[in-house]
């Protein structure tokens, strides 16, 4: 592999690309990122580590760019497949068939549980929510939608519009009119809302963003029912746990049953190369509708050539390894770890939940997601608060990690907690406090005060590094 | 017939069956219709090959995303040096690779669009347009313009002429249309209400209609006056097709936000893009990681932009796109004039070209003899009676010539 110029990075160097940064797209993303020393630039990216170019130390990557991860970063087998599809192909045309559109949707279809065998090829997760929604909304000829707080299903039009936090929405107001958001797991909330005007409801068999939250089997349940019941259309967001992150190769097979369409995207891409899908039911009423409307949703990147060979790729490597099977094994001794940490720290840890590797730790206050989050980057370990619950933290690591990783993170996390006792000492009493409370909890505090930290540090060991 | 030969039809006709099986049997039929009852498989500048070997001079370019012909080998040569070194990384990351191609865009895109929010979808970055817009404003009310096509996402469908999107509820409240190209109509529509105001400065989809080029700086001026962001679609008339980087430089008037779309990779990578002027990032500077796109901003996807991006620049095609668009105008308003009763008109800029025909069956016919004659053609969504000329901007001129000389066989035949 050639050495380039894109293996180090000084700190020099990493200011000016941070002024880039801000200057072309976000300052506020630079000092959101930089608050708690998650600022790496990733470099030699493999399995479930990375390394920051500018310190050349390993970071665990434990969000996955939220589960895009799923055949491991930097993985040969699917990297070789890139690069030899360049030598054939490019997005090819919008429209027009191919061996390859044809062949890797067929091997989706083929990989998903019972009559799910139609497929809408798409570009991202958010193209493919919105072409589920609309096939909902075409096949009942309803335009209600029901949806879940704390829901994150993207950010176009529709999917913004079916998302359940206000801070992504309420600067965009209005949105589409007849979304309406329940209490996610509460299945008499949706039995009173739920109507034959009623196109879908749509939910994440475990919810992501929202703070890793499971669905429970009754719920799943009930609502299948009550979808049959009324003729409504049960969309699954399979973006985040398909491809085997829960320990099956999807969400619902947890369940025993099957919604009326899907969507995914994320992990498909062997993250090298966006793709997406929705898989819906071969049944009358949704068929129906696509053989007189084929053109409802068209997606014009989506199911590019080189996508469509990438995929294809990535669906055989995840059968051929039986990833999921690593995701539950692995899995279940992570967990069994955090909750051990949980009990050891039980000022501090309120719960630990997940399936799979989708496992989330619950902190007992807001503001120890991001002390924490600064307290394992320091330590190597590169973890994020969830956008939609800053109190839980997702670990979201690569599904192909080992067991041997698995341990060296726990330890890592065991250290982490150790070292946040420090500043705990004077926090813990203060959040007791309400009104301290609330400043602690604060993002504008947090970033402003983590910056502040930061600049002196950066200061001091400058000073120390130039003598 | 050959063994080998027959072998590879039933191959073709075992996959259109899979096709017919996983996707709609009316998608494949839509698809024959058209012409397209072949499987794409090799490409070669500005040719795409079917899978039994058969030559089309492509002039469809999946709308206008080939810019740099099919499968550029110097953008290829870029994308396989970075696949080994970097990949999609995290999104909510800062990345170098995100750094770069920004300040690359700022440098590329005339005038004082300077910032770039990424997305993978033309409608995806249309819809972060418009919530910028609104979210910068704190304004509600959105203005868009007959005839126009910006995609299938949520805000993008519902500003665009799309046929059937009433089918899909009553979408994103608070769109008013007005006709394009009409001042007066623009001047009482536009006010200090208004967020936005949408176009694209050629409708592409919409037999390459343009408006004079007053409206323009027309549109701009009651822009400024009312404190709206003026907002251009230009997935399909940008980098160079219309004989200029952007189609804004010819109208005179730059916008406030730009969208640009998968010409950027050289239809190498699906990505889009909003570019803005810096006084709009300080909505992003405020509110941070309040528009997320996990593919949007794809570490790879920005080696390979830049890599296409290099091969703009050292080919300025926009020079040749303007010579040789002007000359094939000409070829095919010749054909137009004989063949009245079929093509009724020629419109377009540059290597932006759209045939109009007296209905959408005819139009539909021609895409089909257009394709026993070697031309890849497509019709148009908005007005289904036009077929659009969207060749790469590599083409030689002996390939033009190949477009007109086809064209003229497809009418004969007609």
């Amino acid at each position: 592999m050639p050495e380039s110029s894109f293996i180090k990075m000084d700190a020099k160097e990493r200011d000016y690309i941070q002024y880039l940064f801000g200057k072309h797209i976000s300052w506020g993303q630079v000092r959101y990122l930089r608050c708690a020393h998650l600022d790496i630039y990733e470099r030699n990216r493999k399995g479930c580590k990375v390394v920051d170019a500018v310190s050349g130390r390993k970071f665990f990557d434990c969000f996955s760019s939220a589960g895009c991860f799923n055949v491991g970063r930097g993985n040969q087998q699917i990297m070789e497949t890139l690069r030899d599809a360049l030598d054939e192909y490019d997005i090819g045309s919008h429209q027009i068939l191919s061996e390859h559109k044809i062949r890797f949707a067929s091997k989706l279809a083929g990989l998903c549980p019972g009559d799910l065998n139609r497929v809408v090829l798409c570009a991202s997760g958010a193209d493919a929510c919105a072409g589920a929604i609309k096939l909902a909304m075409g096949v009942t000829g309803r335009t209600e939608v029901i949806t879940m707080e704390k829901a994150y299903h993207g950010h176009e039009g529709f999917s913004l519009s079916a998302n359940g936090k206000d801070y992504y929405k309420e600067l965009f107001l209005p949105l589409m009119p007849g979304f309406r958001i329940v209490h996610f797991n509460d299945l008499e909330a949706v039995k009173k809302i739920a109507s034959k005007n009623t196109a879908a409801i749509v939910l994440e068999p475990v919810q992501g963003e929202g703070g890793i939250h499971v669905a429970t089997q009754e719920y799943m349940t009930g609502l299948r029912k009550l979808c049959d019941e009324l003729g409504i259309m049960l969309i699954f967001d399979e973006v985040q746990t398909g491809f085997g992150r829960t320990g099956k190769m999807w969400g619902m097979e947890h369940y025993g049953l099957l919604p009326d369409i899907i969507f995914t995207a994320k992990s498909i891409s062997g993250g090298v190369y966006p793709n997406g899908a929705v898989v819906f039911r071969e049944i009358d009423p949704l068929v129906k509708y696509v053989e007189e409307n084929p053109a409802f949703h068209t997606s014009h990147s989506g199911g590019s050539d080189i996508g469509c060979v990438v995929s294809s790729s990535v669906l055989d490597f995840l059968v051929e390894n039986k990833v999921w099977e690593n995701a539950a094994k692995v899995g279940k001794r992570f967990k069994d770890g955090l909750m051990e940490i949980g009990k050891e720290n039980p000022d501090v840890v309120l719960e630990v939940r997940g399936i799979g590797l989708m496992i989330g730790i619950e902190y007992k206050y807001e503001f120890i997601g991001a002390l924490m989050a600064d307290c394992l980057a320091r330590l190597g370990v590169w973890a994020v608060y969830s956008g939609n619950a800053p109190q839980v933290m997702r670990f979201q690591i690569p599904i192909t990690a080992g067991m041997e990783d698995v341990e060296e993170l726990l330890a890592r996390i065991r250290a982490a907690m150790k070292s946040m006792r420090i500043y705990l000492i004077f926090l813990l009493p203060l959040a007791r406090i309400p009104i301290f409370r609330m400043i602690l909890d604060n993002l504008k505090v947090q970033i402003a005060t983590f910056n502040i930290v930061r600049d002196i540090e950066e200061f001091v060991f400058g000073r120390l590094l130039r003598r | 017939m050959k063994k080998g030969a027959s072998k590879k039809i039933s191959e073709k006709e075992d996959l259109f069956g899979a096709a017919e099986k996983v996707f709609s049997k009316a998608l494949v039929k839509m698809i024959r219709e058209e012409g397209h009852g072949f499987l794409e498989a090799g490409r070669d500048g500005s040719f795409v090959l079917d899978a039994e070997g058969k030559r089309y001079l492509d002039c469809y370019t999946s709308a206008g995303s080939f810019n740099l012909g099919r499968k550029n080998p110097a953008i290829a040569a870029g994308f396989k040096k970075a696949i080994f070194e970097t990949d999609q990384g995290n999104f909510v990351m800062p990345s170098q690779e995100k750094a770069l191609l920004a300040r690359r865009i700022s440098e590329f895109v005339p005038g004082n669009l300077d910032c770039v929010l990424f997305g993978v979808t033309r409608g995806e970055s249309m819809d972060a347009a418009v919530k910028l817009a609104r979210g910068f404003t704190g304004r509600k009310e959105l203005i868009t313009v007959d005839g126009g096509w910006y995609g299938e996402c949520g805000f993008a469908i519902s500003l665009s002429a799309r046929k059937g999107k009433e089918q899909f509820g009553s979408l994103i409240p608070g769109i008013k249309t007005v006709p394009f190209g009409d001042i007066e109509a623009a001047r009482s529509a536009i006010s200090s209400k208004t967020a936005a105001f949408v176009m694209e400065p050629i409708q592409a989809e919409n037999h390459c209609r343009m408006a004079e080029k007053s409206y323009y700086s027309g549109v701009r001026a009651l822009c400024d006056r009312n404190g709206v962001k003026l907002i251009f679609d230009e997935t399909q008339s940008g980098f160079g097709r219309t004989g200029r980087k952007f189609f804004f430089e010819h109208a005179g008037a730059a916008p406030d936000i730009l969208i640009v779309g998968e010409a950027i990779s050289g239809g190498m990578f699906p990505m889009t893009a909003m570019v803005f002027t810096p006084e709009l990032k300080k909505f992003f500077d405020i509110h941070p990681l309040i528009h997320l796109c996990t593919f949007g901003g794809h570490d790879l996807g920005c080696r390979v932009a830049m890599a296409a991006l290099d091969e703009y620049d050292s080919k300025a095609p926009w020079t040749a796109a303007q010579a040789l668009g002007d000359k094939l105008i000409k070829d095919l308003a010749g054909l137009a004039d004989k063949h009245k009763k079929a093509l009724s008109s020629v419109a377009g800029k540059g290597l932006l070209i759209s045939l109009k025909f007296a209905s959408e069956k005819t139009a539909q016919s021609f895409c089909a003899r257009a394709g026993e004659n070697g031309l890849l053609v497509k019709r148009a969504h908005v007005d289904g009676s036009c077929v659009l000329l969207r060749p790469s901007l590599l083409i030689t001129p002996e390939e033009a010539a190949l477009i007109s000389d086809s064209a003229g066989k497809a009418l004969d035949t007609l």
